[in-house]
């Protein structure tokens, strides 16, 4: 009774709102509508629709895919200092963290759906009543880890609003070991969905045991990125407090794993280009292009570019203590890694095929209404969840006897009169 | 699809009738279409249906090449005796008859009753190769004989007496069914090989006692010029089937055309 | 059509699959989660698919009743979206058999009979929306390197690289193969040609990444799939190393009048749209003692295939006596497709 009355007074604090909210949702209802006819037109007709093709068969959905579980376990920049380095500022606004990562893990799960041939028959990855090809096929690791994630992320950050909610002392026996659970996934899920892409000698461009950590670091500079950024806009639009030293401990985190990163893009490139063997031919086709064919190579300069001048302005502590200045730089870094990890790293992936078959690939309207509905649904689930998030943790809403609420309609009637 | 044989001088013309008529050659299959099987012209074959639904071959729309056969048997005969490997020695195998495909016009059967009877037109002494331009109507490589080149002449393959006939070491005839006999006469190791399945073709049953049709030496090379002029290689040029489409938003694939390296504008390394 | 041995067990099966379907009756619900695609559905002609077909197990593991009755429901579903009688046959492997495949590159001229006999054969879909080949024929330069043609002004290279004036010559190199020649006449002077498809590996990275079994090898050694219960996810795509599989972006478009109606489950049955299909070693015919449609194609006898367990087999015959090679051997798939030379 008392977990409904949550459920019904969380739904109401997200969806209340002034003018700018409920223009903002609109704006986002609009995608996810251009969303659900992408989809409808996609399953219809199959996946003509998009631009995908045998040379090219995993393009935009996975690319964002790819891209989003980083994301998603970038959530632990925010909850491991807060539990393992008992940082203060960071522990008051964990949960914030724990809904980044549930949105992102939902888009991810959509972003899956929307690559797969036959959606209709998800089912059959359902063990029991289906194969659920168990420990062999790497795709089955990564559902057990998006969707435990996704669950972890759920209880750890639910939990902790209900108790807040409700009054009750947090029984620490539980939560804990759901949290550090949690940290270690996070790690799990991305290292996971690089084994997804790496362990296919058939690919050259990816089979390399650095891609893990690449997928980690770039992940750590590009989640934290948004977390600034969402908790900026929270800061600015609610009542609640985030201190700068939230912010300073993020950016730090974005500068550092940035760093790293593009360290290990160069190691890369040098390692491929020196030899130039033919394994190389994705990465040269993707910075040089290929015989004439050159449309990703102004997108891999420019994310380049973005993700070099976004580390060396965050270097500089003037700039990144800046809290006017860092949400653009972390936006441009955010967009950068997007590039470079999104499409950057799926398509010279696939391209040339693996019998040395180059073809150019743009994604469809089809593709991009979907994929731009899901990035909707991520921000309009986020909205709503940060929303009642933060209403639970301001105290606004918490739980009341029949009694007590009666006590607070009267003294509102008062205070109206 | 007499369009494709090698008149180069008329390919350029039948490439204009071919694509002015290929939207009808498109519907493909019409029983009573001439197709060939290996060699374009001297190993033709008309469809037909041979039970409801189903046709002996399936052609190509654009090259006349058979594609698929219905039923890898029909118009065979036996092959007759040959020394196969023991082990598949209860095996059937059965040989499209060469016979009527070389004598069409029946040219062949009355020459050989009616002049070379040994007496009429005298066995030749002499085996200097000469030109022989009245018989060009039957064989029409009879003024390009190639094989050999120059070390042998007709009578070293086709009987003396017999013209239906090819002939052995020692004096033989052999039906042109089985000209494997004949070649294998020098190429022994082709034949070897022949024999093994490695060499040539067959269709039908690929398991162990299964029914085959073997390809006899004719049904691909041509015995008067085996290694095509200055090809030097024993199969005649075919026009190859279409390309695949190119990959959806490809809209040429010139990049393949280019050598090795990402060097666009140094296209003239030809 | 391998007669003598599919015809007489069909005969008897025919009276027994008409009853059935008789007592079965029209019985088709579209299920819940294909209503919208069937609904959608833009031709009118199609036959429904049945519940029973959406919720089926996977042909794996069925039991044999089961086979037989999705076959069935397959047959009848085919003949009367295809307008004819079509059999889908249900044999499993043969006792005592491999299959294995060997192609002479010395021998092929390219001329692509093959990928075209393979169409003819699987019911892949045609036209220009989307083509199915499952045979790729590459083109490949044989080289040249002459005085004249030397590329003096390569060496060195920019960045002072020292690169000899013929580095970029390619010469049989396969990841710089043509895949759209188009010459007049094959074979040509200055190229070879190397064909590619399903290389039916021992050691199958395709059935290692599917998430579902699908796709598994069967004890003849033919990797199958039952694209009944592929989920569309092209896992497989990405881990082949021949780039043999293709996908059913949209509804295949097989005309009816070419729709080849002798099928097998795991074959050249029609499929659908999402799902990933590929070279089979024309699983219905070879399993029949039938030679697959490329072999029989080739019309200069490049192609040899028969049982690697059978010494006297034309296939160990290949591998005893000539000098052969499987692609990409560091990958250590162990392909049953060898390339030769005599």
């Amino acid at each position: 009774m008392r977990f409904l009355q949550f459920v019904v007074d969380y739904l109401k604090a997200g969806f209340t709102g002034g003018l700018l909210f409920w223009a903002w949702m609109l704006f986002l209802l609009f995608f996810i509508m251009l969303w659900g006819y992408g989809e409808y037109v996609q399953i219809a007709n199959g996946m003509i629709v998009t631009n995908l093709n045998d040379q090219v068969s995993w393009g935009f959905y996975l690319a964002n895919f790819v891209f989003m579980v980083g994301v998603a376990a970038a959530a632990v920049t925010v909850v491991f200092p807060a539990y393992v380095y008992k940082h203060k500022e960071l522990h008051r606004i964990v949960v914030l963290g724990e809904m980044i990562a549930i949105a992102a893990v939902v888009m991810c799960l959509l972003f899956v759906i929307a690559h797969m041939g036959r959606p209709d028959r998800l089912w059959h990855l359902l063990p029991v009543i289906g194969i659920f090809n168990f420990p062999h096929a790497m795709l089955t690791w990564d559902v057990i880890v998006l969707n435990g994630y996704l669950l972890l992320n759920i209880i750890g950050g639910y939990y902790y609003l209900y108790k807040k909610y409700s009054g009750g002392e947090i029984n620490k026996s539980f939560y804990l070991p759901v949290v550090y659970i949690a940290i270690v996934w996070a790690l799990s899920i991305h290292t996971v969905t690089a084994f997804l892409i790496n362990t296919m000698p058939a690919r050259p461009m990816w089979f390399h045991s650095m891609m893990p950590i690449k997928f980690i670091t770039t992940a750590f500079a590009a989640g934290p990125s948004l977390i600034i950024v969402v908790f900026l806009l929270v800061r600015r639009f609610t009542p609640m407090k985030i201190a700068d030293e939230a912010f300073h401990l993020l950016s730090q985190i974005v500068v550092w794993c940035l760093g790293i990163a593009l360290f290990l893009t160069m190691s890369e490139i040098v390692t491929e280009l020196y030899p130039a063997t033919e394994h190389s031919l994705g990465l040269q086709y993707l910075m040089f292009g290929h015989n004439g064919l050159n449309s990703l190579v102004p997108f891999f300069w420019t994310a380049l570019s973005l993700m070099v001048g976004s580390f060396i302005l965050l270097l500089i502590p003037r700039i990144r203590k800046n809290l006017t200045l860092l949400p653009f730089i972390c936006i441009a870094a955010f967009i950068g890694i997007w590039v470079e990890k999104g499409m950057g790293l799926m398509l010279p992936g696939v391209i040339p095929t693996p019998v040395g078959e180059f073809a150019e690939y743009t994604p469809s309207h089809i593709e991009l209404m979907v994929v731009g509905g899901i990035w909707a649904i991520g921000f309009f689930l986020l909205t709503f969840m940060l929303k009642g998030a933060v209403a639970v943790l301001q105290g606004e809403v918490r739980y009341r006897t029949e009694s007590s609420k009666q006590a607070v309609s009267e003294q509102q009637a008062e205070a109206a009169t | 699809m007499t369009c494709y044989r090698n008149h180069q001088t008329l390919f350029g013309l039948c490439l204009l009738l071919f694509l002015f008529t290929s939207p009808l050659l498109a519907t493909e299959n019409q029983t009573d279409q001439e197709c060939f099987e290996s060699r374009d012209g001297m190993s033709q074959v008309r469809v037909r249906e041979i039970s409801p639904g189903l046709v002996n071959v399936k052609c190509s729309s654009t090259t006349g090449g058979v594609l698929w056969w219905g039923d890898p048997f029909a118009g065979t005969i036996p092959m007759g005796d040959m020394d196969i490997e023991a082990d598949y020695s209860n095996e059937e195998a059965v040989v499209k008859p060469r016979e009527p495909e070389l004598d069409k016009n029946k040219m062949l059967t009355i020459c050989s009753m009616a002049c070379h009877d040994g007496n009429y037109v005298p066995i030749p002494h002499s085996k200097t190769p000469r030109p022989l331009k009245m018989h060009l109507d039957t064989v029409p490589d009879a003024m390009n004989l190639k094989h050999g080149k120059g070390n042998i002449w007709c009578l070293d393959c086709h009987h003396l007496v017999e013209r239906t006939k090819l002939i052995d070491n020692f004096g033989y005839s052999i039906s042109f069914n089985q000209p494997q006999k004949l070649c294998g006469k020098c190429h022994g190791q082709v034949y070897r090989a022949w024999r093994d399945g490695l060499h040539g073709k067959r269709i039908g049953m690929w398991d162990k006692g299964g029914k085959k049709r073997w390809w006899v030496c004719t049904e691909c090379h041509n015995p008067h010029d085996v290694e095509q002029k200055e090809r030097n290689s024993g199969f005649a040029q075919l026009r190859p089937e279409p390309a695949p489409n190119l990959p959806k938003g490809m809209v040429n694939a010139n990049h393949e055309r280019m050598h090795h390296g990402s060097h666009p504008d140094e296209t003239g390394h030809e | 059509m391998p007669k003598q041995d599919s015809s007489k067990t069909k005969d008897n099966k025919l009276t027994s699959r008409r009853d059935f379907l008789r007592s079965a009756g029209n019985y088709t619900v579209a299920s819940l989660s294909g209503a919208a695609m069937l609904l959608s559905d833009p031709k009118p002609a199609k036959a429904n698919v049945t519940w029973e077909e959406h919720f089926q197990k996977n042909y794996r593991l069925m039991t044999d009743e089961e086979k037989q009755q999705a076959i069935e429901r397959l047959e009848t579903r085919y003949s009367e979206e295809y307008g004819k009688q079509v059999t889908v046959d249900g044999t499993p492997s043969i006792e005592g058999v491999l299959f294995g495949y060997a192609l002479n590159i010395q021998k092929c001229i390219g001329c692509r009979r093959c990928v075209k006999a393979c169409v003819a054969e699987n019911n892949q879909s045609r036209g220009d929306e989307q083509q199915i080949e499952w045979i790729r024929v590459l083109r490949m330069e044989k080289g040249k390197f002459s005085e004249t043609d030397r590329d003096q002004h390569g060496y060195p290279e920019s960045f002072g690289v020292q690169v000899g004036g013929n580095a970029y010559k390619p010469a049989g190199v396969v990841l710089e193969g043509q895949h759209y020649y188009e010459p007049e006449q094959v074979p040509e002077k200055d190229a070879f040609y190397f064909p590619m498809q399903c290389m039916q590996c021992e050691k199958p990275p395709c059935v290692k990444v599917c998430p579902v079994r699908t796709t598994y090898r069967d004890p003849d050694g033919i990797v199958v799939i039952d694209y009944n219960w592929c989920i569309g996810c092209r896992m497989c795509i990405g881990a082949c190393p021949y780039w043999a599989r293709r996908f059913n972006w949209g509804e295949p478009n097989l005309p009816k009048e070419e729709m080849n109606p002798v099928t097998h489950y795991l074959g050249n049955r029609p499929r659908m749209k999402g799902v990933v299909e590929k070279c089979s070693f024309c699983v219905q015919r070879t399993r029949k003692g039938r030679w697959t449609a490329c072999v029989e194609v080739c019309p200069v006898g490049a192609r040899k295939f028969g049982n690697l367990l059978d010494p006297n087999s034309e296939i160990r015959k290949v591998l005893a006596k000539k000098k052969v090679f499987r692609l990409r051997a560091d990958l250590n798939t162990y392909p049953k497709f060898f390339y030769y030379m005599d």
